[in-house]
């Protein structure tokens, strides 16, 4: 989607460009539309307690997570493959920082050596996957539906049967909240890691030949990528990802828990979805999962705030997933003969 | 070596670009480049000529570094070479433009013609960082030598079919751009898809590659060879059969090469069945754009139509839209007397449709399961609930016996028989069916032995003599005169001839020369 973004500069065959310009805008004003509708409506229905300061600080807090862990889904889904095992990671990763600082457990205090090595775990096993992956010929799904729950086990040993480990009150562990420039430490962390994605997908070699495998393995085989190395690639960049959203989601818990990342597969899968980046691979990109994570994240938020029970919402949040799937392929259907 | 050498160029000049030496290669027991050598010298164009299935195909693969070669030597500027992976071919300064679109149709055109070099060394990307304005500005010039108008930063997905033949031309091209070696350019049926004046831009610029390469050409059309060609080649049965310059050779003996020998009499056709029985299934109009245009076809009971025409002809696509497995832009099917609206294959399966597809192993059979079980799988007209056993199992032997096929035990997983007999087994699930009136037999003959494939044979003109209709896409020419009772011949989605074999008695070579 970088060329499409780029700027129109005035040259011969900008005719026959302006078609797939517009229709590629147009898309995206379809899911930019449905985020303001849903403000427009949850502001109607909270007046005064929707659109505060207050409440888009709570807002960005809570996208930080899913943003920080899409950024990875959404390189491994250009692929065409998935990344299941994020909870896992994230269990793993956050319960390895937390013993590795400064806790109520241990004496064990590496300071910020900690989230390095917790990510460095995270990227550990998505080489696991990855190698898994390609040189065994394992689909991506089953591989990393292992990997969630192997990074589960590890969470759970790690956290043993002792006391749970507390972090400490203090800097640390209030960093997250930590308003900097009016906005949440978490949410200019989502920022940076979102914007090393853009960068990744638009400027580098890695980014471009992810959207190539995504297209088509063979061609992209043909045409001289080392398809094996780039998908490995990715999922150690994903399994990053994911280490260093459950390092951050420990510090807001407070302490070390397996089950740090919960509900965050769900919410990034979707968000990746309904942003618009194909579950086939090769279409998509940071921005537009950027923005279904927003919209899940404002949609959730509002439905709090109008005093919907949370039974009901994640019934909700379900069925605008398969909305927007329904919607995405729509123009499709009749090509796709085959869905499996 | 009676002239100086140039210093950049240690190899005398009457070392060939390309030298091959006794290269063979085989796909389990079929071989598909036996025993070749040739040499194709510096700065000449030569045309590369045969019949489907003639090798050309893989020789050209083997030459890209997409196969390598069981046995020989491939000597590039008179040093041995050995390509395990495409771009060692490419490092070698070989440049191809493939019969199937290889283009990333999500990434943009100058990304695309950067793609081999990408992998590699290339300023534009160097350290793995792309620079975006250098890449378009590499691509644009790349563009402007092949004389195409197309803005290198579209995608190719968006652009049409003649822009992106030409985007895959350019992108052969490059080659001379990224490595020392003198290019060997080489083109594989690249005017398919051009219209009259592109192909001509296309033929000026071959001639310009000669002067700083080779180019090996595979025609689209004969004529083509002989107007862009120095030198032709041609290959029969995987074997080289003749390499004459081009002015020595007429189209006509071109064609003789190619097939072989002068068409033999096509054997006599019972001509006395009722030429007069209802149309099973007529076709009229049917097009789907990039495939097939303004068809028209009947096919009545107890007959059976032959369709022939080379890669990209449209009939494959043509006979998978009359099973209902793809879809059609406009014309209309009818089946036995009945327009048909809607039109599916579990529909054409209920009707009495049966498709063999040239894909046995994808398309055609599901390896898991035992034989005797892909022998009951299609569902045709009598649905029960419940499979039989006994019954599944006395079916399977019948048919086992009818078919010789081996080993006769039908509870053998399918995909442990040899392709022969999977083909036979996949027959025998069409056959069996008691309400069967049209059989598709896309390549039915494909990778069988000649014994296996008589047995087939048989049992296809044992069911057209039954009434069944029959629609035949054949392997060879030879095929489809022996089977076929109407030919009809196709070239770029248009049907070019029809034969009544009761009336006309064609030869191979009236086939061909409607074919290219």
């Amino acid at each position: 989607m970088t060329v499409g973004n780029q700027v129109l500069t005035a040259s011969p065959g900008e005719t026959q460009r302006t078609p797939s310009r517009r229709r590629f805008e147009y898309k995206r004003l379809g899911e930019l539309g449905a985020l303001v509708a849903l403000i427009l409506v949850f502001t109607l229905l909270n007046p005064g307690a929707f659109l505060t300061m207050l409440n888009v600080r709570t807002i960005l807090d809570q996208a930080a997570i899913p943003l920080v862990v899409g950024v990875g889904a959404t390189l491994v889904v250009l692929m065409g493959s998935i990344d299941l095992s994020v909870e896992g990671v994230m269990g793993a990763a956050g319960m390895t920082f937390v013993l590795l600082s400064a806790n109520s457990r241990d004496t064990m205090d590496l300071g910020l050596w900690a989230i390095v090595i917790a990510v460095g775990l995270g990227a550990f096993l998505g080489l696991c996957s990855g190698l898994i992956h390609t040189l065994l010929k394992v689909p991506s799904f089953i591989v990393t539906l292992g990997m969630w729950f192997v990074g589960l086990g590890l969470a759970t040993v790690l956290f043993g049967t002792d006391q749970i480990p507390f972090l400490p009150d203090g800097d640390l562990k209030a960093w997250p909240n930590t308003l900097t420039l009016g906005l949440p430490n978490s949410a200019w962390l989502a920022a940076v890691v979102v914007l090393l994605g853009v960068v990744v997908t638009r400027f580098t070699r890695l980014g471009r030949f992810t959207y190539a495998v995504g297209n088509n393995e063979e061609v992209a085989r043909s045409n001289g990528i080392p398809v094996g190395r780039q998908k490995i690639l990715i999922f150690v960049v994903a399994g990053g990802c994911s280490a260093l959203a459950g390092v951050l989601a420990s510090l807001r818990l407070g302490a070390g828990s397996a089950t740090v990342g919960i509900g965050i597969l769900f919410l990034t899968i979707a968000a990746v979805v309904i942003g618009g980046t194909s579950l086939g691979g090769g279409k998509g990109g940071m921005m537009r999962t950027t923005l279904g994570v927003i919209l899940l994240t404002v949609l959730n938020n509002g439905l709090i705030l109008s005093g919907v029970s949370s039974n009901i919402q994640s019934g909700v949040s379900g069925a605008v997933l398969i909305v927007a799937i329904l919607a995405a392929a729509w123009p499709l259907r009749s090509r796709l003969r085959i869905v499996k | 070596m009676t002239k100086a050498l140039r210093e950049d160029t240690p190899v005398p000049a009457d070392v060939p670009a390309l030298k091959l030496t006794n290269i063979s290669k085989s796909f389990g027991p079929v071989t598909a480049v036996d025993n070749v050598s040739l040499e194709i010298p510096r700065n000449q164009v030569i045309g590369l000529i045969g019949e489907n299935g003639a090798g050309k195909s893989t020789l050209l693969k083997i030459l890209t570094g997409l196969h390598e070669p069981d046995s020989g030597v491939m000597e590039v500027a008179g040093s041995p070479v050995r390509f395990r992976r495409p771009q060692d071919a490419a490092a070698a300064g070989f440049g191809v433009v493939h019969q199937e679109q290889s283009l990333l149709t999500n990434l943009s055109v100058a990304e695309n013609i950067a793609m081999n070099a990408l992998s590699s060394k290339d300023n534009a990307t160097k350290g793995g960082w792309y620079r975006w304005g250098q890449l378009n500005r590499e691509a644009e010039t790349i563009l402007a030598k092949v004389g195409a108008k197309i803005d290198p930063r579209s995608i190719v997905g968006d652009i049409s079919f003649v822009d992106r033949q030409m985007v895959e031309i350019a992108r052969a091209l490059r080659v001379d751009e990224l490595t020392n070696a003198t290019p060997i350019v080489i083109l594989d049926e690249p005017t398919s898809v051009l219209e009259r004046d592109e192909t001509a831009i296309l033929e000026r610029e071959i001639k310009l590659l000669k002067n700083i390469g080779s180019v090996v050409f595979v025609p689209h059309r004969l004529d083509e060879v002989l107007r862009i060609c120095d030198r032709i080649i041609v290959m029969r049965h995987g074997k080289v059969v003749a390499d004459r310059p081009t002015g020595d050779v007429t189209e006509d003996e071109l064609f003789q090469l190619m097939i072989g020998h002068a068409a033999r009499a096509s054997k006599s056709h019972a001509a006395e069945r009722d030429g007069a029985v209802e149309p099973l299934m007529q076709v009229s109009g049917l097009t789907r754009k990039g495939e097939y245009k303004n068809v028209d076809l009947t096919v009545r009971p107890g007959h059976c139509v032959a369709i022939v025409g080379t890669l990209g002809s449209g009939r494959e696509s043509l006979v998978r839209a009359m099973f209902g497995a793809e879809p059609f832009d406009s014309g209309s099917l009818s089946y036995r007397g009945k327009q048909l609206g809607s039109w599916s294959a579990a529909q054409a399966t209920r009707s009495g449709i049966a498709y063999v597809p040239a894909e046995r192993k994808t398309e055609g059979m599901v390896g898991g399961m035992t034989a005797a079980e892909n022998l009951v799988l299609a569902r045709t007209g009598k649905s029960g609930l419940l499979v039989n056993k006994r019954k599944q199992k006395k079916l399977a032997q019948e048919w086992f016996g009818k078919l010789d096929t081996r080993p006769n035990n039908p509870s053998l997983h399918l995909s442990r028989f040899s392709g022969g007999n999977q083909q036979k087994v996949v027959m025998a699930k069409w056959l069996q069916s008691e309400t069967l009136q049209l059989m598709i037999l896309d390549h039915p003959l494909r990778g069988l032995d000649p014994g296996a494939a008589e047995t087939v044979n048989d049992q296809i003109r044992a069911a057209r003599d039954g009434g069944t209709a029959v629609i035949l896409l054949a392997d060879t020419l030879e095929e489809a005169l022996d089977m076929g009772d109407d030919i009809l011949v196709m070239r770029d989605g248009e049907v070019t001839a029809r034969f009544d074999l009761s009336v006309d008695t064609p030869t191979s070579l009236d086939l061909l020369e409607k074919m290219v």
